[in-house]
């Protein structure tokens, strides 16, 4: 049994593929490996809950599929490019182009209104003020937060600040949406929302998502759940819905 | 939004730390900009281009003591000497003691060419300055002394004599422009009332000013007359008016020095004030700049974001600081100018602004550059950990 047979995520093209990437820190001259030997090929439009204890390599996992932190071992090859041959700022504009982010804590820039911060990461894309506009009219109704567009996050319920970070992430159109305890700070009402908001993102617009989540509810709404063990893949469970 | 916009909502993130670092920039910048100014302003006093053919007479031991009035004729016979004016400082006040300026008593027939520069911008006729030499009693004030005190030709000016015992009564009999200020503030009269009223100064006078036909033969002028009085009964002290300026400016202790080191101490303590604040801003938006670097900005652009940032910051307040100094410098004008001669010629120099900006600026784009050097060099990862 090889690890393509014990991590089958179905059909499609791969839109992340990992080959025995490992990730170590060092401590003094102490190796202390986070991640070792991770295969992993995940197609377009899936949808992933990476489940596991606390201390397992959930967010360091994410955080180098997302292209913020570099492997020490192995490759990955994310959206078409192997992330390994990029510099930083190459890095940087691929994560524009490609992977949008939500965070536990919203992480919305408190100066700015919702408006401005769904429009930030469009300030890189060139995009013209009309076309911003309009794009960032479209996330927002994505949303439901077109009335709250002039609100500034302070003015915002918690639901709503994670909605408007969720608008902010699919604002450049990526083709992965990377989520880190998303509900993580929600109850369970909102959680809810949220949760219904980025299923409908996976099968209406057919976004790829890889969602870091401790709550068995929340990987419910994922169709595939990656269970990570000490920093190895466990088990791969198809969730039927 | 554009990126002044975001950059100006950064700022405003804080508006009490924003408002507390532009007020104590404003401060700085101001201060340092009324002192640099000062300092230009009392050496322009003692470099004047106008006064290079000319240099001054005097006691060796001072201003207080008095030469024979008949050095002037040996200065006179010098070939290389144009003309020759007896000024001897008057000190008089008008109506109140307070109530200061600069006025003297001169040799009215060479005034008009030893400082010849000074008169020339002024469009006084041949006229005006004889109706000055036929009365005895007449005077000549600048333009700036009569506006202030609403003189105009004609009028009398009683002056209350501090030095000398007597309070002569003087007409005015022309006003003067000069291209320094300070030269503006000032009043002259016929040496014959101070040599008449006061029996004393019967043939005395406590300075010769003295026009050599070339400034190249000043040199030597100045080693030949303390030569020719050496061992006399009255020494002399022989200086360009220059170096006779810079011994008047010298009485005010070492300006220089003082001024240098309060300009380096203001500067020293901005840099750390802004230092310690943009460090603090910066290090509290780390998740930020986190959050800013997964979006997609390199760590170039939030650096140069960041630095912008600061530049804004210290722009504002080292403009208003050079504004505000500007604007005391009409008040020094107006006030100081009167008292002493120097600070007649008080202004902000477009140097000095301009000095005192680029400065600033480079406070910001230095206190500003370590941290958010530091904060865009640091794993992203670890910014979205941190807390904030
Ligand atoms: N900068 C670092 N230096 C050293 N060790 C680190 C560093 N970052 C993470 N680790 C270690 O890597 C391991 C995995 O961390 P990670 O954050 O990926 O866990 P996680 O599965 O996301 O946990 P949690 O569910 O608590 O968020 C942990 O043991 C952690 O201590
Ligand atoms: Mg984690």
């Amino acid at each position: 049994m090889n690890a393509a047979d014990r991590f089958d995520l179905g059909g499609g093209e791969p839109v992340i593929t990992l080959r025995d990437v490992a990730k170590s820190y060092w401590r003094e001259d102490l190796e202390i490996p986070v991640l070792q030997g991770i295969d992993l090929e995940i197609p377009v439009g899936a949808y992933i809950a990476l489940m596991g204890p606390s201390g397992s390599g959930k967010t360091t996992l994410l955080n180098l599929v997302a292209g913020i932190d570099r492997p020490t071992g192995g490759s990955l090859e994310v959206c078409g490019y192997d992330l390994n041959d990029l510099d930083d700022d190459q890095l940087a504009s691929w994560r524009n182009a490609h992977v949008g982010f939500i965070f536990q804590n919203y992480n919305l820039v408190p100066v700015l209104n919702a408006f401005e911060n769904v429009e930030l990461p469009l300030l890189l894309t060139g995009a013209g003020r009309g076309e911003r506009r309009d794009r960032v009219e479209q996330a927002l109704s994505l949303v439901n937060l077109t009335d709250r567009m002039r609100n500034y996050p302070r003015q915002l319920s918690g639901g709503q600040e994670q909605r408007v970070a969720i608008a902010r992430a699919i604002v450049t159109d990526p083709d992965l949406l990377v989520a880190d305890e998303p509900t993580g700070a929600l109850d369970a009402k909102n959680a809810e929302e949220v949760l219904a908001l980025m299923a409908r993102l996976n099968t209406e617009l057919g976004k790829t998502i890889v969602m870091v989540t401790h709550d068995p509810k929340a990987a419910h709404h994922a169709r595939h759940q990656i269970h990570l063990e000490k920093g190895v893949l466990d088990r791969t469970v198809e969730v039927n819905r | 939004m554009r990126w002044l916009a975001l950059i100006w909502k950064s700022l405003m993130r804080s508006k009490r730390r924003t408002l507390l670092i532009v007020g104590s920039l404003v401060l700085s910048v101001f201060t340092v900009a009324v002192l640099q100014s000062l300092l230009t302003t009392l050496d322009a006093a003692t470099n004047n281009p106008r006064s290079s053919n000319r240099f001054v007479v005097r006691h060796k031991s001072g201003l207080t003591q008095m030469l024979p009035r008949s050095y002037e004729n040996y200065l006179r016979q010098q070939s290389e000497v144009e003309t020759v004016c007896a000024l001897q400082w008057f000190g008089g006040y008008y109506q109140d003691p307070r109530n200061f300026f600069a006025n003297f008593a001169s040799d009215e027939t060479t005034l008009f060419q030893i400082f010849r520069e000074e008169f020339g911008a002024s469009n006084i006729t041949e006229a005006q300055i004889k109706d000055y030499l036929r009365d005895g009693t007449g005077c000549i004030v600048g333009e700036s002394l009569a506006k202030k005190n609403g003189w105009k030709v004609g009028d009398v000016v009683p002056l209350t004599g501090t030095i000398f015992p007597i309070n002569p009564r003087l007409t005015i009999r022309l006003i003067f422009k000069s291209p320094k200020l300070s030269d503006e503030n000032a009043l002259h009269f016929h040496y014959k009332v101070l040599e008449e009223g006061v029996p004393r100064m019967k043939g005395l006078c406590g300075s010769f000013w003295v026009r050599a036909r070339r400034p190249e033969d000043i040199p030597r002028l100045l080693e030949r007359v303390d030569r020719h009085y050496a061992n006399s009964a009255y020494e002399t002290l022989t200086e360009t008016e220059n170096a006779f300026n810079l011994g008047f400016v010298k009485m005010l202790g070492n300006i220089g020095a003082i001024i240098q080191g309060i300009t380096i101490a203001v500067v020293i303590a901005i840099l750390i004030v802004t230092g310690n604040t943009m460090a603090t801003a910066i290090r509290e938006r780390t998740t930020e700049i986190a959050v800013f670097r997964a979006m997609g900005f390199s760590a170039g652009r939030v650096l140069s974001l960041l630095l912008a940032e600061g530049v804004l910051l210290v722009g504002v307040g080292g403009f208003l600081g050079v504004a505000l100094a500007n604007f005391a410098a009409g008040g020094v004008r107006g006030s100081l100018g009167m008292a002493m001669p120097f600070f007649a010629d008080f202004s902000i120099q477009p140097e000095t602004a301009l000095a005192c900006l680029a400065g600033a600026l480079a406070i910001g784009i230095l206190a500003t550059f370590i941290p958010a050097y530091a904060a865009t060099r640091r794993p992203i990862t670890e910014g979205l950990k941190a807390v904030g």
